[in-house]
């Protein structure tokens, strides 16, 4: 039971983590209709302005005061790039035929991957993440269970962010704006909502919960290379078809039950019989994820909960 | 087949033989009947008109007809034979359809678009198309020489090699119509053939369906230009809210009341399901929705 | 922009008008000999700056590329003095004349300051340079005001038959050479100069509406053109004499191209976006490998190599198979992305059947080392042979073979393409729904567009495997997917000589340019947006592509259709 608990401990901390990236490509697919492939390495530049905030501002203290300006650090370079990356790569093929973009997006993401391995001082190989006081550090115990800061970090900072965004997108003007667009761009615009700010503002919002994602990244692996961002980006876009892509809270439940059933099947599949066992355990994990996400897309491409764009015929 | 075509509700008069019949088609949309119990004769050479108000579904009845839906219930009846819901096997069994919203391959040549169309009634496979036997180079040049001649037919002939989409409006609905009959139908489905047609384009598109009817076809057409429909078809059938009003000679159409009501929706108790339902009679409506 | 208000120029009504030479024509004719002059004088005292451009009469390499400029010049510049009329309805030459004044001005001004950056100071500059600097900006400024011929038309005039295939000829010829001369430099700042001014020369061309003449002409002499570019391919060996380093380039070439040719069935023709691709060149590496006679191979069955490479083929067109089945649901963006999920549990795949996770099959990250050479019937690929007395050494003898493989892949395409099939493809691509409404078997189809991209990717894979020695995992990421990509996007969709351009560049240019080896990849990622952004339809576009991506400008759309219609000039009539 405690092994149970402890899987289903681990899956939480590893759903924040893909939840966090996932509302990214759900808030810019429910905007656009694009999957902004190069997603996840916003979020790989996320954790890499974390960890440069911390050594060049902060003078790497460890202090726990340093950690919201860390965070405002990640934030400021992923939400930098998402714009800029929207406003040079994606925003001139608003129009042209749907290839064009995903092959843009392409292009950015190994852009991308590379700016950082060139230029980041040091990127060409793993770099240690700072272990900030408090939230990292002896994990806590709750009878055999034991939950790592890091992890109650991930999971507090996905409440956060998901509670605010839920209010910004249903509370404010401009995040109803967002829905609007989302339902029918054209009439929107004829509405007199700025169609393009709207879009800014879906790829700034994805990048700044992707911001706070390389942080937890960085807390929870204490290190980052320029390679995470590809395979964290597929697991969240698996999160957020697995929710309903578009849909902002489909992109939050996605992920927690991803990382759930990643973690109970990397622990169960051991037990597999037959000889299946050898096709089980952490190896084979990110195997099992792509079938999964293979299965959701061609057999429920609308998700768990519904996507808000269900016709892409 | 043909022998056998005389389906068993064929009266006993000497009637040509029927082509198609539907019979008790409903289409449900969740809690929305989009075509509630539809039965529908056509026979050869005959001209059928499908009229009605924006939202009776009579684009959804053509989807019906044509497998692209598979109806709730109800059964499609084509030749003597039940027809699967499924566009191939309709097209290979003789009936071919346009599209309301014109859908043609609009980087493909016209010719090409036409070409298509004869996909069906070919047969070259991935071995043969590499090889290029004789038998090849026959199909294709046969193929070819079809096209053209379809072209021909519908006044496309020399605008063979333009791309389908730099084609003027009318010019592509006539493609479609080439492109359709391309797939030697014995029964040809219009969705609205003259939308957003100026009365000369409509005077030839009439033509045009006329001589294919003499050709052999049997033609279904749905439309809103009531005179274009009241001269053109030998029946006419009019569905408001999904079921059929009223089935007769285009006179007995025209003067009916109860359609006049459904298109002016003047009735006393006329509830207006849809607020699309008013509409005058004579419209060049493009987006009506099922 | 050709409305320049001067008054010179051909600008007339009829067909030709000989106009007499204007000053700007002789402004021009000086500059040029100038040029000429300058080059074949020394440009600078230091015999280490750019190769060596110090000798007097004896010209540098990139003196003989200002040279070549200045004569491509010079006969544009004929060409508007009225020498050959025909060609002047073909060519428009004061566009190609301003961009050859433009390139050569840019490149001079390049040389000038390489060389006072690397002698440091101009002090060192001879005489030659300035005078070839000043030819130049003549040449620039004289054609700047020149008037352009808009009548300029490629479809309607129609040349003999065989000048036609004497400039079909004369091209691949230049090709050839260009190639050989190209992967012959072994000084990197000699290759990029040689690029830019290729690259100059390439745009005055295609400005004066060179290429849309030999669009026309390779349309009108199609198989002409294949045997003749087959021909090129096949001489290209015995340029090298034997060097390994070009020739095991260029194999990796023809690999890289062939795969992506099998690519542009699906994403070209069917238009499903695949990124998972690379998993078939793999899977045929794989079946080659452990197939092979290396020692390291895990199954202990050796079928001769040609069974080898059907098996590979088809244990590839099965994944296809697998791959494809999705498509009968899924389409568009979420098709990519299930493409790329299935690439990626193949990699996984191969790293993971090591032993101890699941079977041994592939010895998961130390891969397959040490498969031997091919041999057929005695002949071994390892050993060098002579061919009229040049050496074709292992590389050599696998491009040939390669060759071979490709030759048959490019038929099979261009076949397809022009087919039943290929035509139910681009409808597949137009409108799937519309398709499948005249009849057209549209799953069939997606499934064999999958099936045979990924026949015809295992049958290069059993090859490579033998080609490459080795077969690990990390052979066969994304990135390499999304390479095969951009090849096909970067050269033309739906093309086939648009891909074969597009391979040769992305997998040339890094081999050649070692210095900046490291930003390769950072230079591919910009380079894929910048494709997208400004020439989303590629270098060699179909036409169908051009008109699709630039659906705005009426201009290209006209000139595009125009082009098209070859055959059918001077109908008229009412619609």
């Amino acid at each position: 039971m405690d092994l149970f608990m402890q899987q289903l401990v681990n899956g939480v901390t590893l759903g924040s983590l893909y939840a966090l990236i996932a509302v990214g490509y759900t808030v810019v697919y429910g905007i656009v209709q694009l999957i902004n492939f190069a997603h996840g390495e916003v979020f790989m530049i996320g954790a890499f302005g974390a960890l440069g905030t911390w050594s060049y501002l902060l003078g790497e203290s460890t202090s726990i005061w340093v950690l919201p300006i860390m965070i405002i650090g990640a934030v400021a370079a992923s939400t930098g790039t998402a714009v800029i990356m929207e406003r040079f790569a994606y925003r001139p093929l608003r129009h042209a035929p749907r290839l064009a973009p995903l092959i843009t997006a392409i292009g950015v993401s190994v852009f991308l991957q590379e700016a950082v391995r060139l230029f980041y001082p040091g990127a060409k190989s793993k770099l240690p993440f700072p272990q900030i006081d408090v939230v990292t550090g002896p994990a806590f115990k709750l009878g055999g269970v034991v939950i790592q800061r890091a992890a109650l970090f991930t999971v507090i900072a996905l409440v956060i962010c998901a509670l605010l965004l839920w209010l910004f997108v249903n509370r404010t003007k401009l995040g109803r704006g967002m829905l609007a667009v989302s339902q029918d761009p054209d009439t929107a615009r004829l509405m007199g909502i700025n169609v393009d700010r709207i879009i800014v503002v879906a790829f700034a919002l994805g990048a700044i919960l992707a911001g706070v994602a390389g942080v937890a990244q960085g807390l929870q692996n204490s290190n980052i290379d320029f390679r995470i961002g590809f395979l964290a980006g597929l697991k969240a876009f698996t999160a957020a078809v697995l929710g309903g892509i578009g849909n902002i809270e489909g992109a939050v439940v996605g992920g927690l039950v991803l990382g759930v059933v990643e973690a109970l099947v990397t622990q169960y599949t051991q037990y597999l019989p037959f000889g299946l066992s050898a096709f089980g355990g952490s190896s084979w994990k990110d195997v099992w994820t792509f079938a999964l996400l293979i299965l959701v897309l061609v057999f429920r491409p609308q998700g768990l909960m519904g996507a808000r764009v269900v016709d892409r015929a | 087949m043909t022998a056998t075509a005389h389906a068993a509700s064929a009266p006993a008069r000497t009637d040509p033989k029927v082509v198609l019949e539907a019979k008790g088609v409903i289409m449900r949309f969740g809690g929305l009947v989009a075509v509630d119990d539809v039965d529908m004769v056509v026979r050869e050479g005959e001209i059928v008109g499908l009229i009605g108000p924006n939202g009776a579904g009579k684009t959804t009845f053509f989807n019906c007809l044509t497998g692209m839906y598979k109806p709730t219930e109800g059964t499609v009846t084509f030749e003597g034979s039940v027809l699967p819901p499924k566009p191939r096997a309709v097209v290979k069994a003789g009936m071919a359809r346009t599209f309301q919203n014109i859908r043609l391959f609009g980087n493909m040549t016209a010719l090409e678009n036409v070409m298509v169309g004869r996909y069906c009634r070919t047969s070259a496979m991935a071995l043969t198309s590499i090889v290029r036997g004789p038998k090849f180079r026959h199909e294709e040049a046969a193929t070819r020489q079809r096209a053209q001649e379809l072209l021909d037919f519908v006044g496309l002939g020399r605008t063979t090699e333009h791309l389908a989409r730099n084609l003027p409006y009318g010019d592509q609905r006539r493609l479609e119509i080439a492109r359709a009959l391309a797939t030697d139908p014995k029964l040809l489905l219009l969705d609205e053939p003259t939308a957003g047609m100026n009365p000369k384009e409509t005077q030839e598109t009439m033509d045009l369906i006329f001589k294919i009817r003499d050709s052999g076809l049997a033609v279904v057409v749905i439309e809103h230009d009531m005179r274009f429909i009241f001269t053109l078809c030998d029946r006419v059938l009019c569905l408001v809210r999904g079921a059929l009003l009223v089935e007769g000679s285009p006179a007995t159409v025209q003067s009916d009341p109860r359609v006049i009501e459904a298109y002016i929706g003047t009735g006393p108790d006329a509830p207006a399901p849809t607020p699309t339902a008013e509409r005058p009679a004579v419209s060049l409506s493009k987006e009506e929705q099922a | 922009m050709n409305t320049s208000t001067l008054p010179n120029g051909a600008r007339g009504t009829t067909a030709v008008t000989v106009s007499r030479p204007s000053m700007q024509w002789y402004l021009t004719l000086a500059g040029v000999v100038l040029l000429i002059v300058g080059s074949l004088l020394s440009w600078c005292y230091d015999e280490g700056v750019l190769g060596n451009v110090s000798l007097n009469v004896n010209p540098g390499p990139i003196q003989v590329f200002m040279i070549v400029i200045a004569v491509l010049t010079l006969f544009f510049l004929l060409l508007r003095g009225g020498l050959f009329p025909v060609l002047d309805r073909l060519l428009d030459s004061a566009r190609a004349l301003r961009a050859l004044g433009a390139t050569a001005t840019a490149f001079m001004v390049a040389v000038v300051i390489v060389i006072a950056l690397q002698t440091s100071g101009l002090a060192n500059a001879d005489p030659g340079v300035f005078v070839a600097l000043v030819g130049a900006a003549l040449i620039t400024w004289g054609s700047w005001s020149l008037a352009s011929d808009p009548t300029v038309d490629p479809v309607s005039v129609h040349m003999r038959g065989w000048v036609d295939i004497l400039v079909i000829v004369a091209l691949l010829a230049i090709v050839l050479f260009g190639a050989a001369y190209a992967l012959g430099q072994e000084d990197g700042t000699v290759f990029v100069l040689f690029l830019s001014v290729l690259g100059g020369v390439s745009l005055a061309l295609a400005r004066s509406g060179l290429f849309s003449w030999i669009r026309v002409i390779a349309q009108r002499h199609r198989q002409v053109l294949m045997l003749g570019a087959f021909a090129v391919a096949f001489l290209f060996p015995f340029t090298q004499n034997g060097s390994d380093a070009n020739m095991s380039i260029a194999t990796q070439v023809i690999i890289f191209a062939t795969t992506a040719l099998g690519l542009n069935i699906v994403v070209g023709l069917a238009g499903l976006l695949d990124l998972g691709y690379i998993a078939f060149l793999g899977a045929g590496a794989y079946v080659g490998a452990t197939l092979s006679y290396s020692a390291f191979a895990t199954i202990h069955w050796k079928p001769p190599f040609i069974v080898v490479m059907i098996i590979g083929a088809c244990v590839s067109a099965t994944l296809g198979l697998i791959i494809g089945t999705p498509t009968l649901r899924v389409s568009g963006d979420y098709l990519a992305i299930v493409t790329l999920a299935f690439g990626e549990i193949f990699r996984l795949a191969m790293f993971n059947l090591d032993g101890n996770n699941g079977p041994n099959l592939t010895r998961g990250p130390n891969g397959i080392p040490a498969i031997p050479d091919l041999e057929f019937f005695g002949f071994n690929f390892g050993d060098t042979h002579d061919i009229f007395g040049i050496p074709i050494n292992r590389f050599g003898n696998y491009y040939f073979f390669l060759l071979v493989v490709a030759a048959i892949i490019i038929l099979v395409f261009t076949r397809l393409n022009n087919s039943r099939i290929g035509r139910g493809w681009v409808a597949i691509r137009e409108d799937e729904k519309a398709a499948e409404a005249m009849g057209v078997n549209t799953f069939g189809l997606k499934l064999f567009a999958f099936a045979g991209g990924a026949f015809l990717a295992g049958l290069a894979g059993t090859v490579k495997a033998h080609q490459d020695v080795s077969v690990t995992p990390d052979q066969y990421v994304f990135l390499e997917s999304a390479f095969l990509l951009a090849a096909i996007v970067l050269g033309g969709m739906g093309t086939v000589a648009g891909v074969l351009i597009g391979a040769t560049i992305l997998k040339l240019l890094p081999e050649k340019l070692r210095f900046v080896s490291d930003y390769r990849l950072l230079i591919f990622g910009l380079l894929l947006v910048l494709i997208m952004r400004f020439r989303p339809e590629g270098l060699v576009a179909s036409h169908r592509r051009q008109l699709e991506f630039h659906e705005e400008d009426t201009e290209l759309a006209e000139h595009v259709e125009h082009a098209h219609l070859e055959a059918t000039a001077g109908s008229e009539g009412t619609a």
